[in-house]
């Protein structure tokens, strides 16, 4: 194998514009299936908090929009199975000068899954906070939702985002706020492996509908709505990248004819050429895959530390998403070198000579 | 290996260029091509060395038919070496390296070579690093890596001054196994040239031998 290394410091310039145009398009897709993964684990763990099964109004398969019978919980207590049903009302309102809050009206029972860091637990006409949403709001002793003044009696510490930036209330004062008296059940189970719970719900009431919480999450509209979204972007930055890739490597491969043209006349098969220029791409792929990486994590600290954005957008990259994200780029790297890599093995020896001749 | 060339008609576009060439070139011997510039003798090189293909003609290495050779690129690699004008190495790897490029895993005699042509202490310099005589004798060992029968040179000193020219065809000389075919203006190579084959207007003139 010829040195790749050598021949990309020889051509500086223009691995560094290879390496930075496949810094941004790696880092794009970092971001964005971090984000969107991000929010979708956030809100998933949120759910699967006491949650096995997921109790929502039928064919609304929404847990903003659906709005069930609080008086259906008791009927579901009493399934042999089950141990807990938590009532919650999922909504989102203004709070203070937030525009956007995320509100949750919860069972006395649900409380206990927010810990607190000071205080006690809301009675009638009282919130705790999350404390990302305390400090924004600067420790306040009241805060006003929906034009309605409530006293704060306490903040509790999430790492789910969303609870972390959101507002905790009494069920019934949410369902005031929101005009409904539940928006879902999450019902904890004795035995998991049991099927028949499901089963068991849905024939209490016509108007609900039982799923367990993985096949809610795995079905539900909203993320898919963002992972198709978070796919379709990711997809064009892939080809961006690789746009990038081939448009640079044409010139690269323009520059150093005569080197490929040497290579052909002492025999070395195209073969060898492509794998060559393949190889140095490779290479640059691979140092600019753990560029877009620690710049992503950068990128993700700050949004996540960015008021703006109340702790709602949090990105997580996992290792499988770390490894798909390497993969990928290195398969952007062979598909953009590609073409012009074939070029480069077809460069015939023939003009070393007519150089000569003109 | 002897090769032989069989009516040659070569064109560029509709410019007849070569015409009706029939020659052979023997083993072990320094073969001039001379003619004044434009009288083919580049394109006549390039037919001959399988760089380029002939209209009309067959080229044969020993029994083999050149165009029926299914791997050029290892045919090369064994039997042929290059030589052009402007001696060109790869200027990101050392003399050695350039070398060393198209060796057979068989060729052992690098150390050998460098030290036949001079260039032992330049190894490891860079193409760039070194003067155009010195270029030149790295990209002859390079050519001469893999012991071809033949070596084809396009005027090999066309860059060099006159001591380094009459260097380059004593070097010629001193590989007695490969048969150099060199096209060139430059009327030193009579001294050292075994075959002349004198070009006119695409025509061969004269093939006269010079020693026996
Ligand atoms: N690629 C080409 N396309 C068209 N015409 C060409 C091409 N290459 C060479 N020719 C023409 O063919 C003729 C022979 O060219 P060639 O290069 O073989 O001559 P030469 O004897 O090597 O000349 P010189 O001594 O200047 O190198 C010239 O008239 C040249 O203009
Ligand atoms: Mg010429």
């Amino acid at each position: 194998m010829i040195t790749p290394l050598k021949a990309l410091r020889k051509n500086k310039f223009k691995t560094a514009l290879i390496f930075f145009s496949m810094v941004v398009a790696i880092s794009a897709i970092f971001l964005i299936s971090a984000i969107s993964n991000g929010i979708v684990g956030m809100y998933s763990t949120m759910l699967k908090t006491d949650g096995d099964i997921i109790v929502t109004q039928r064919g609304i398969a929404d847990t903003f929009f659906s709005d069930i019978n609080y008086t259906i919980k008791k009927r579901i207590e009493k399934i042999s199975n089950v141990k807990e049903v938590n009532a919650l009302i999922l909504g989102a309102a203004p709070v203070d000068n937030l525009p956007i809050v995320g509100i949750y009206g919860v069972s006395e029972n649900r409380f206990d899954s927010y810990k607190l860091i000071s205080g006690i637990y809301p009675k009638s006409n009282e919130v705790i906070m999350g404390q990302k949403i305390y400090k924004m709001l600067n420790s306040p002793k009241k805060i006003v939702i929906s034009k309605k003044e409530f006293n704060v009696s306490g903040v509790f510490k999430s790492k789910i985002g969303f609870e972390d930036g959101g507002v905790v209330m009494r069920l019934d004062d949410g369902s005031k706020i929101f005009h409904k008296s539940t928006s879902i059940f999450l019902v904890s189970l004795k035995d998991i492996e049991s099927k028949n719970t499901i089963t068991d719900i849905n024939h209490l009431n016509s108007d609900i509908e039982a799923k367990t919480t993985d096949n809610f999450i795995d079905n539900y509209n909203q993320f898919k709505i963002i992972k198709t979204s978070s796919d379709v972007i990711s997809a064009l930055a892939f080809l961006m990248g690789v746009l990038g890739i081939v448009s640079m490597m044409s010139m690269v491969v323009n520059d150093r004819k005569v080197e490929f043209g040497i290579m052909r006349s002492v025999g070395l098969p195209s073969k060898t050429i492509i794998i060559k220029l393949v190889a140095e791409t490779i290479i640059i792929a691979i140092f600019a895959y753990i560029f877009a990486l620690a710049l992503s994590y950068i990128v993700l600290e700050i949004i996540q530390n960015t008021q703006k954005f109340q702790g709602y957008i949090n990105g997580e990259i996992t290792f499988s998403l770390g490894a798909l994200i390497f993969f990928t780029s290195v398969l952007m790297a062979i598909v953009g070198t590609l073409l012009p890599a074939i070029w480069a093995s077809r460069v015939d020896p023939m003009s070393l000579i007519l150089r000569g001749a003109y | 290996m002897t090769l032989r060339a069989n009516n040659i008609e070569h064109f560029y576009g509709s410019e007849h260029i070569l015409h009706n060439i029939s020659l052979e070139i023997m083993p072990k011997k320094i073969t001039a091509i001379i003619g004044e510039s434009g009288s083919g003798k580049t394109t006549l090189l390039a037919i001959l060395s399988s760089l380029l293909k002939p209209t009309r003609g067959t080229i044969y290495y020993d029994d083999i038919l050149l165009s029926n050779i299914k791997n050029i690129d290892l045919f090369r690699k064994k039997n042929i070496g290059f030589v052009f004008q402007f001696h060109y190495l790869i200027d990101y790897l050392t003399l050695k390296e350039n070398i060393a490029l198209g060796a057979l895993k068989e060729s052992d005699n690098i150390e050998e070579l460098i030290k036949t042509l001079g260039i032992s202490n330049l190894a490891n310099r860079y193409g760039n690093e070194v003067s155009g005589g010195e270029r030149q004798r790295a990209a002859i060992a390079r050519a001469l890596v893999n012991s071809p029968s033949f070596v084809f040179a396009d005027e090999p000193t066309g860059n060099l001054d006159t001591k380094n020219a009459i260097g380059v065809f004593e070097l010629f000389r001193n590989f007695k196994d490969t048969s150099f075919i060199v096209a060139t203006h430059d009327k030193k190579i009579i001294d050292y040239a075994d075959i002349i084959i004198e070009m006119e207007d695409g025509y061969v003139k004269n093939i006269s031998s010079q020693r026996t």
